[in-house]
């Protein structure tokens, strides 16, 4: 009896000291990919952590496994974060499987909408589109752009011949008419240089379909019909398969075997010049101009994705979202409250990372902090995303797919553009789109 | 006289202490094989999404006629067996032959032959990391060297048609070679001297001593070196999510690496599961053919 006691008492102290323990403190897990942005945050979340008690700790994934590792959690029931920051095709499909926490109530209260650009409202936080329904905040304001070399751009020899060869003046491409000629007028394999390097690789997320269509949308081609969602006839419209045909010549002018180009690859290559010209979401910006990562540092400089018949930039960046698994809503909500405060942004913003604050993006010192935020501002306008429906990685899997295999040869790109609205049309009656 | 204890212990019989070990082990296998065996034939079954909130919604045969029903599933098996025919074939014939070689005494043999069987013991994700820098077509060291001393032009060994599932194939032969290596020289061991003293006094040539001693002898072991192979070939992933990613297009994504993308991209179990259903019917009916063939060569 007395042994039993003693066991008691020693399980009710054990009790309480870990009760103690977790009520003093709690540590949120944020969650995105392994990269700059994410290290940045998590530097900030000390002044979080300074004001609340409350700690942050970042969980970093790689790009490539970034999607399945989230969503492998979330379909278990359970994550290992309590923040994480999807990007904003995947809101849909992580909204519909009931994995993020539903803020409308105190985003509404706490978030000004008319302080940020809409696109990032209505990509980063709502769903459906124009639900009022809100499961996130504006964090990242990436979007697809692209960098030259500009010790290739302004030699005037480079100059003088290009005006001699095009007619007109070598500089930074403003529609992918010109880009074209500039890819041609750099390819020279004997010095083993070429024109552009692109991400051409089949996957869905950080591959082909995420530079192809900035040039597909400003070729005048759209993904389908808004409302009825029937695809064909517009994907496949002759602005869809001219901007097809235009992607596949341009592979000429990349460098050898870049069909598997995604963000690593294309980095390297613009890093140690083997391309004159190189596309990526531009938050990838500090590996290009780090001396120690990339021999040409201090010669390269960036643009925004040209224009053709229309503008539109490619968005990316994600939003600050809760996971609906975690035990700590309150304190994930402020954190949420303490990344909107101007004093963070403006930290944020400092530390050179894309703002979605308008009044950051619009205030001349915002340019002063990093190279890409004069891009960023001529942009932000013109961002379009894609299909923010759960069905998004396998129609931009089948995108992706097919035309990388057009740009090999197995398939024209009419061809390519017919079979990828027929597959993507078979994925949505599937799904049940067309009932 | 002292009493036996009234342990708990002694009251358990002898056949019920037996139960009661080897519960664990079937508690072990009941949830981590037998219960996902049996959950995942049902969502075969089943239209569900592990990634939804929705509960599985039981649709008959629906997945499987889908599956049989896409063109570009049967693409994926044709990859997939031209993969196992090629890997495995290459990896029995060079295994083989090496294990040969290594099959007599001379200086250094134990060393050689741990240098052999070093590949299999990395990890093949670490090894496609590696085979895909040495075949990048700017960077590599392969065509580096193909430039340097021959003057060939950049060759896209992960990129192209021609060369994607053939470099896939070379990466498997570098790692799994060894493994027949290992079961050859094994079988080779076996076979009694005093079989090839005899031949040598009745003058018996190299081809006929391999033909009737050697080759009679590790048969069955070659047999089952090449079941197992073939058996592994058919689940194989890491090399192709690492070396091409499924591309160019989707030529190389064999059968084990579509049912991962349907399962964790597009999230479809159900249709995930039914396709590795259709696989484990497959390895199983060959290793059957397999089974039946070393019986019968075991027999005579």
């Amino acid at each position: 009896m007395k042994r039993m006691s003693w066991v008691l008492l020693v399980c009710l102290v054990i009790l309480l000291w870990g009760g103690i323990a977790s009520a003093e403190e709690v540590t949120l897990t944020i969650t995105w990919a392994a990269w700059a942005p994410m290290d940045t945050l998590i530097a900030l979340a000390e002044d979080f952590t300074a004001k609340t008690g409350i700690k942050v700790k970042g969980d970093p994934v790689p790009w490539p496994q970034y999607h399945d590792k989230v969503f492998t959690e979330f379909a278990s029931g359970k994550t290992s974060f309590d923040i994480v920051l999807p990007d904003s095709q995947w809101l849909g499909e992580a909204v519909v499987g009931g994995h993020l926490v539903d803020i409308t109530e105190w985003f509404n209260e706490k978030v000004k909408k008319e302080d940020f650009y809409e696109t990032f409202i209505t990509s980063f936080c709502e769903y459906p589109d124009g639900s009022g329904k809100y499961y996130g905040i504006p964090a990242l304001g990436d979007f697809f752009g692209m960098c030259y070399r500009t010790d290739l751009f302004n030699d005037p020899e480079e100059k003088k011949a290009f005006q001699e060869k095009y007619g007109y003046e070598l500089k930074v491409p403003e529609t992918w008419s010109q880009l074209r000629d500039i890819a041609q007028f750099f390819t020279r394999p004997e010095k083993n240089l070429y024109g552009v390097a692109l991400w051409q690789a089949p996957i869905p997320t950080a591959g082909l379909t995420d530079e192809f269509l900035a040039c597909f949308w400003s070729f005048g081609a759209e993904l389908w019909d808004p409302g009825s969602k029937k695809v064909k006839g517009y994907l496949n419209s002759e602005a869809g398969k001219a901007a097809a045909r235009y992607w596949v010549d341009l592979y000429q002018y990349c460098p050898p075997g870049s069909a598997n180009y995604s963000m690593d690859e294309a980095n390297t290559a613009m890093q140690q010049g083997l391309v004159a010209m190189m596309g990526t979401y531009l938050a990838f910006y500090p590996g290009l101009v780090d001396p120690s990562f990339s021999a040409y540092w201090d010669k390269i400089d960036f643009f925004a994705t040209p224009a053709e018949k229309n503008w539109y930039v490619q968005l990316g960046g994600q939003g600050l979202s809760i996971s609906a698994y975690t035990p700590y809503k309150k304190e994930a909500l402020m954190f949420l409250e303490w990344w909107l405060s101007p004093e963070t942004q403006w930290k944020w913003a400092q530390a050179g990372m894309f703002s979605c604050m308008k009044s950051i993006v619009e205030d001349d010192q915002y340019l002063e902090y990093a190279p890409v935020n004069k891009v960023a501002r001529v942009s932000y306008p013109h961002l379009k995303d894609y299909w923010e429906i759960p069905q998004y990685n396998e129609m931009g899997t089948v995108m992706a797919e097919i035309l990388n295999a057009s740009i090999l040869g197995k398939y024209t790109p009419d061809e390519a553009m017919d079979l990828i609205a027929e597959k993507h049309e078979e994925i949505l009656e599937r799904a049940g789109y067309y009932k | 006289m002292v009493g036996i204890r009234n342990t708990w212990a002694n009251r358990v019989s002898e056949r019920g202490m037996l139960y009661l070990f080897l519960l664990p082990t079937f508690v072990l296998l009941l949830f981590l094989v037998i219960f996902p065996l049996i959950w995942s034939l049902y969502l075969s079954f089943c239209q569900y999404s592990a990634n939804a909130a929705n509960p599985p919604i039981f649709v008959g045969i629906r997945n499987f006629s889908f599956i049989f029903q896409q063109k570009e599933i049967w693409d994926r098996f044709a990859v997939t067996g031209k993969f196992v025919a090629m890997a495995v074939v290459v990896e029995f014939f060079l295994g083989f032959f090496i294990a040969m070689l290594l099959n007599r005494e001379f200086y250094g043999k134990g060393v050689l032959t741990t240098l052999f069987i070093l590949p299999m013991m990395f990890s093949p994700a670490v090894i496609g990391k590696f085979f895909r820098f040495m075949m990048d077509t700017n960077w590599g060291i392969i065509n580096y060297i193909l430039g340097k001393l021959f003057g060939i032009p950049k060759i896209a060994w992960t990129t192209s048609y021609e060369y994607a599932l053939p470099s896939i194939v070379v990466a498997d032969v570098w790692i799994w070679t060894p493994f027949i290596v290992l079961l050859s020289l094994a079988g080779l061991s076996s076979v009694p001297k005093y079989l090839y003293e005899a031949a040598d006094v009745d003058r018996a040539s190299g081809w006929f001593k391999f033909r009737y001693i050697t080759l009679p002898y590790v048969a069955p072991i070659l047999l089952l070196a090449v079941l197992f192979r073939t058996m592994d070939a058919f689940r194989f992933f890491d090399l192709v999510y690492v070396i091409t990613e499924g591309g160019p297009g989707y030529s190389t994504q064999i059968i084990p690496f579509y049912i991962y993308k349907l399962a964790f991209s597009y999230w479809h179990t159900g249709q995930s599961c039914a396709l590795a259903y259709v696989l484990l019917i497959i390895i199983i009916a060959l290793s059957n053919i397999y089974i039946t063939y070393l019986n019968r060569l075991r027999r005579t």
